[in-house]
């Protein structure tokens, strides 16, 4: 029986993996500035959930610098990716009713 | 464990999530060619205000840079999302909409300058509020906006003033749309 991913189940976690996931794997990964409006989080509230993330190996950050301007970029990892996807494949099989 | 209901509702928010992103995504690129084209065909109004007998080489010109611009910014936007926003389909849409809007104007319709200057406008318009309706409303309300301006220009505004505004009407309606459309 699968369990649910306390990690990705926290609501912004959540919303943060949703969207990075919904990108193709090649792609860059979204910015923080537009995870940050996407998700309608605070800067800290945004930064402490992706670290939790990142310690996860479920995100990887980089930071690197545009002109003059520092970006954050945070993209999912394939274990990220696939967490993600039992996770989803969970919360099915709970409105299916086979579990809960 | 969670219930059945709470676990909709998680699939609701990532459900919802996915659709923020793609209509972001949208925004993303649709912003660049707005301004791309919104700068493109002010150009070409002021030019063919300017040079009335050079229209035709004037909006090939703006046809062809617009098109080129387009493909790379596609491919720029590609190498970053993984998604190509102006592909080999689209290119050849665009072209078909352009034959048939000149055998409309020019070959059953044998429209006037002024005619024409409003009709392409609006012809544009037209594919912009349809892909709105699948894509995002935007679209739609820039689409509106630019066809009930280009009609008040059409209808009220007398003699040459028409072409600069047009200029102002469809190439700054363009530039504004899609700043509009990058913040939002």
């Amino acid at each position: 029986m699968a369990e649910l991913d306390d990690i990705i189940h926290q609501p912004l976690r959540l919303k943060i993996m949703a969207a990075l996931n919904s990108l193709p794997a090649t792609a860059a990964g979204l910015e923080f500035s537009r995870l940050k409006k996407l998700t309608g989080a605070t800067d800290g509230n945004l930064g402490a959930h992706i670290e939790t993330l990142a310690k996860a190996g479920y995100v990887s950050v980089e930071k690197a610098f545009v002109g003059k301007k520092p970006q954050t970029t945070v993209t999912a990892t394939a274990a990220g990716r696939g967490a993600f996807a039992r996770h989803v494949a969970t919360l099915q099989e709970i409105i299916a009713g086979r579990q809960g | 464990m969670i219930d059945s209901k709470q676990a909709s509702e998680a699939l609701a928010e990532i459900d919802d999530m996915v659709q923020r992103v793609r209509r972001s995504r949208v925004y993303d690129i649709a912003s660049q060619m707005m301004i791309l084209w919104g700068a493109l065909v002010f150009a070409g109004n002021i030019a063919t205000w300017l040079q009335p007998r050079e229209g035709y080489p004037i909006w090939l010109a703006v046809y062809v840079l617009g098109l080129a611009g387009s493909f790379a910014i596609s491919a720029s936007r590609q190498a970053k999302t993984g998604v190509r926003g102006f592909d080999r389909r689209m290119f050849v849409a665009f072209l078909l909409c352009i034959a048939f809007g000149y055998f409309c104007a020019l070959v059953l319709g044998h429209f006037s300058p002024r005619q024409q200057g409003a009709f392409w406008t609006i012809y544009f318009m037209l594919f912009y509020a349809l892909a709105g309706l699948w894509l995002a409303y935007a679209f739609v309300a820039i689409a509106v906006c630019i066809t009930m301006l280009t009609l008040v220009g059409y209808y009220f505004v007398a003699g040459d003033a028409f072409v600069p505004w047009m200029a102002v009407v469809n190439g700054v309606g363009l530039i504004g749309g899609g700043l509009w459309m990058r913040r939002s």
